[in-house]
């Protein structure tokens, strides 16, 4: 036991000699809470748009201008040249380009139906894919509009009998998608500081040559893991609670349900990434290795998780590959009890998959390495 | 049946409480590479045992088949009359070891490092204090005791190892290639710590390739190709083969082909 | 001068081949990331489960809940719902949705032409949350066209759709890759690399020996540049095999841009290196610097105009955005230099700007 202590203190000062591993350790989740939950949006907004007005008339203007006022487009310009347009997808200026034809308004008030072109970058098909939604929904605006003031316009119409939804978005009512990244990056931040830490430090001793002194030295193989694993989970316990403490400062979002549940599932969670750390370790003779091993893990991890893709939306063989992943269940178990306040028995399945996920590896991890040790 | 005889050996030997180290055929095998070849002898308590012999030629592994940290594949061994394969933990705690690779941590203080070492032999903090008080004054590194290990010069942090590795007052040694990328005067200084260790009746084995440091071991075995080819006092060896220094020994045993890696 | 450099790069090979884990890790990792991403990412969610409150009971309000079930996107709860369960179902993640039908639906759709239903939706994932609700917008408007026998709009939209009409992400996907592991192996393994050498106090003997500083840097990235250069080569040839991701532009246009990017990202690399003691600082600074970056601010997978301002001056900084335009533009667009000189210029202007930087700070570190 004593010798634990001994080791313990070791890391921690090691740790803590240096400061950039300080700042490596708090700075790191800040940055990342700041730039992730910044970026992963899927709203889509200020799109360069530019306009072709081949009609000018006033209801082709004010259909360019129901595009000018709102967020999701930003009009960069107003090309007269029609054989321009091409040009200017190619060269990247704009993302989309819409061309209002000859007579708009006077095959409308005929009833002839024109049709808008719009060109559109398909490239990031995500955000191609939003926009026609857009454009929809300002066309819709607009013919409403016109029926307003033309009522003759939009007799048929009017006449029908009309379905309206009116939808409530629980749990987040505005939408916001940071609030369902964010409790993610929690994980995330877990994830990456224990295995990282876990693999690459005891791989260190190996490489510099320390491990080989500790190992003539009457200390137990299990001793020597546990001098490992136990600061390495305390430094991830802090890390939890700082990610926690900058998520309410700066984005002002709290835990909804039980800190307690929070923290007890943590502790399950973190089992598995120092049994990873460990399994790296011993399939690693330098740091460099153990670096890319960790990354390569981590990497399918995160996109199989449902962090930043639903898994609803992979497809059915890839979802299954999903089960496998044990960031998947904290992924859901964290999401759930931040912004649902679910009760653990709601979470039953997801924790005990973890738990018998955690149980494996660590002492699987820990078996292969009392036998690399030998 | 060779095992049972071996280990009818090896019960009478450990009656024998006047040798630190004995082996009887140790052989240590590599999948098809034999690294140490059916080595046999005995090192008596008190005595600075040598291994000489070039790069590769098996000194490491047999060393560390003595400190535990390899299981032999056959023959037999005993430290301090422990055996290799079914006590190591035992002889670990009876054992001091410094090998060729620098093993301090780098970025803890000199007294973190004796702090850190002593506690995983086992000692209370009062005797670690004791001994870091007694060490430091004895290196003269009282006013480095909380220095980076990293900025101390090479021949320091040597000393400074072998020191760690006697925290716990083993009774034998066991040194590998401990002088390496030291220069000489800082090589006899730590040959001078070596006597005095031995004199103060611990065992001290060492391993080695420089041949002005084999001149200095009471009794020495010379390696070649995982076997021990000659074994003896440097002085008993020279009147034996009638040349003057052990390079000249050295290079009619083993020949011309390792001259090079034997450095003078 | 070039002896000793050949030494250098020669040590350097054999370290990246002796390896042979990361080398695995390094060819593979990418190939298996198209393959995921691939198959992977599909927009449309399917199998949206939905629960029913219908306190109508009509005639129409069971053709709207089968106006629901039958389309592809969502399938029925089989079972009513109670109203008093609702927060249960979400918990346990039962359902995505609920439809609640009021009493006097069929009564308002008859006398005022129009009815309001209740969609209630689990938002916790803003994502999910709109989606499923803009497919319950669809499935709405399906349902009125089929009440109504389909009344034509006064105008529609005509989109055409340039360069992917399939709006298909493998082909967003893959040039975005490339970005990223040129930068991952570029700035990575170089900053690694190097710090490595100081950590287990090689770099020290080699700087006793009468190299410059310039050969050591060069020695040390050369075989990198290579190793990312075959890389990209790599999940191009994959994509283009796997899912017909096309190369339209200039491929020696593109391997020279190639060529540029990687120079920027190893002297990132370099730059860490100088820096860093341990080699899991170089990791964490690495990826601080340069891989989160990469990923989340480059418009690698979400689009720089919907990021706040701040975070779009970050985005304007980073090499990779500038690369990731042109990489798209060549591979994509079948553009050249004459739409991509403002891109290739930044992107050199900022190489050559780190490159002078990192090397006159590495050889500072060495003096």
């Amino acid at each position: 036991m004593q010798r634990i202590l001994y080791l313990v203190q070791k890391e921690f000062r090691q740790i803590f000699r240096d400061r950039s591993m300080i700042a490596a350790l708090f700075f790191v989740p800040f940055i990342q809470l700041v730039i992730l939950g910044n970026a992963i949006t899927t709203d889509v907004t200020n799109l360069d748009l530019i306009v072709t007005d081949l009609d000018r008339t006033p209801m082709s203007r004010t259909f360019i201008e129901r595009f000018t006022t709102t967020e999701y487009f930003n009009l960069v310009e107003v090309e007269e040249d029609y054989q321009a347009l091409r040009g200017h997808l190619d060269n990247g200026r704009a993302k989309l380009a819409i061309v209002i034809p000859k007579h708009f308004q006077r095959d409308i008030v005929t009833g002839r139906h024109p049709d808008v072109q719009a060109l559109v970058d398909g490239i990031d098909g995500n955000s191609a894919g939003v926009a026609l939604g857009y454009m929809a929904r300002i066309a819709e605006q607009h013919q409403a509009q016109i029926i307003r003031m033309d009522p003759m316009l939009g007799r048929p119409l009017r006449e029908a009998r009309i379905v309206h939804a009116e939808p409530r978005y629980w749990f987040n009512p505005e939408l916001e998608s940071e609030v369902y990244i964010i409790p993610g990056i929690v994980a995330l931040i877990l994830l990456i500081i224990t295995v990282f830490l876990t693999s690459m430090g005891i791989v260190r001793e190996k490489e510099i040559g320390t491990l080989e002194q500790l190992l003539v030295t009457p200390i137990r193989s299990m001793q020597l893991i546990l001098g490992k694993v136990i600061p390495f989970s305390i430094l991830g316990f802090v890390e939890i609670v700082v990610a926690m403490g900058f998520i309410y400062v700066i984005f002002g979002i709290g835990v909804e349900g039980s800190l307690w549940l929070l923290f007890g599932e943590s502790a399950i969670f973190i089992l598995t990434t120092l049994g990873v750390g460990i399994f790296i370790s011993t399939i690693s003779e330098t740091q460099q290795q153990a670096l890319f091993v960790g990354w390569f893990f981590m990497i399918f991890a995160i996109l199989l998780s449902g962090f930043f893709i639903p898994i609803a939306n992979m497809p059915d063989v890839i979802q299954y590959l999903t089960y496998f992943n044990p960031l998947r269940y904290f992924m859901v178990i964290l999401r759930e009890i931040y912004l649902k306040g679910t009760p653990l028995h709601y979470l039953l399945p997801e924790t005990l998959a973890m738990a018998g996920f955690g149980v494996a590896v660590f002492s699987a991890a820990v078996m292969r390495y009392r036998r690399i040790i030998k | 049946m060779q095992n049972d005889f071996a280990h009818e050996v090896a019960n009478q030997r450990q009656t024998d409480p006047d040798l630190a180290v004995s082996a009887r055929e140790l052989t240590k095998r590599f999948g098809r590479f034999t690294a140490v070849d059916g080595i046999s002898f005995d090192v008596r308590r008190g005595e600075i045992f040598g291994f000489l012999g070039a790069n590769g030629a098996g000194k490491t592994t047999a060393i560390r088949m003595f400190c535990g940290l390899l299981p032999p594949t056959a023959g037999e061994a005993q430290v301090a009359g422990y055996d290799v394969r079914t006590q190591p933990r035992m002889i670990k705690q009876t054992i001091g070891y410094m090998s060729q690779k620098f093993s301090l941590y780098e970025d803890l203080t000199v007294a973190q490092n004796i702090e850190f070492y002593g506690g995983i032999y086992g000692l209370t903090r009062p005797q670690i204090e004791h001994k870091t008080g007694l060490l430091l004054d004895e290196l003269n590194l009282r006013d480095r005791r909380d220095t980076l290990t990293q900025s101390l010069p090479l021949g320091w942090k040597q000393r400074l190892a072998l020191s760690v590795s006697l925290l716990h007052d083993p009774s034998i040694i066991f040194l590998d290639e401990p002088t390496g990328g030291v220069d000489p005067i800082s090589r006899r200084n730590f040959w001078r710590i070596i006597y005095e260790i031995a004199d103060s009746g611990k065992t001290v084995f060492v391993t080695t390739h420089y041949m002005d440091e084999a001149e200095y071991c009471g009794r020495l075995s010379i390696m070649y190709q995982g076997r021990i080819i000659e074994i003896g006092t440097p002085g008993g060896l020279k009147e034996k083969y009638g040349l003057d220094t052990m390079q000249d020994i050295f290079v009619h045993l083993v020949g011309g082909d390792t001259r090079k890696e034997a450095k003078q | 001068m070039r002896r000793r450099l050949m030494a250098i790069i020669r040590k350097e090979f054999i370290h990246i081949f002796r390896d042979w884990r990361t080398l695995l890790i390094i060819i593979l990792m990418p190939i298996l990331m198209i393959v995921l991403y691939g198959y992977a990412i599909t927009l449309d969610m399917r199998n949206i489960v939905f629960g029913v409150i219908d306190d109508a009971r009509t005639p129409d309000s069971r053709a709207l809940v089968d106006a629901f079930a039958e389309n592809g996107f969502f399938r029925t709860l089989p079972r009513d719902v109670r109203r008093n369960e609702m927060e249960s179902l979400f918990m346990r993640r039962d359902v995505h949705m609920v439809l609640v039908i009021p009493e006097d639906f069929s009564a308002d759709l008859t006398q005022n032409r129009s009815a309001v239903v209740q969609l209630i939706i689990d938002a916790s994932d803003s994502n999910v949350g709109t989606f499923v609700g803009n497919y319950a917008e669809q499935v709405l408007g399906i349902y009125n066209q089929r009440m109504n026998h389909a009344v034509p709009a006064l105008f529609e939209i005509a989109p055409r759709i340039f360069y992917n009409p399939d709006m298909n992400s493998t082909n967003f996907f893959v040039p975005g890759l490339v970005a990223l592991i040129l930068m991952l192996i570029s700035a990575l393994l170089t900053s690694i690399a190097i710090t490595r050498e100081k950590e287990t106090g090689t770099m020290e003997q080699i700087l006793v020996s009468p190299v410059h500083a310039r050969e050591i840097v060069l020695g040390k990235v050369l075989p990198y540049v290579l190793l990312g250069l075959v890389n990209a080569a790599l999940i191009l040839l994959s994509a283009w095999i796997l899912f017909d991701v096309p190369v339209r532009g200039s491929l020696a246009l593109l391997g020279l841009l190639s060529l540029v990017y990687v120079f920027v990202a190893l002297s990132f690399g370099l730059m860490i290196s100088t820096v860093a003691r341990t080699q899991l600082i170089a990791m964490f600074g690495t990826l601080m610097a340069t891989i989160l970056p990469t990923i989340m601010l480059s418009g690698f997978i979400f689009p720089i105009a919907s990021m706040p301002e701040l975070l779009r001056w970050i985005a304007n900084v980073l090499p990779a955005t500038y690369f990731l335009i042109i990489i798209r533009a060549i591979m994509l667009k079948g553009v050249g230099s004459a739409e991509l000189w403002p891109q290739a210029l930044i992107l050199s202007g900022i190489g050559t700007l780190l490159l002078t930087a990192a090397t006159r700070r590495f050889r500072m570190r060495l003096e």
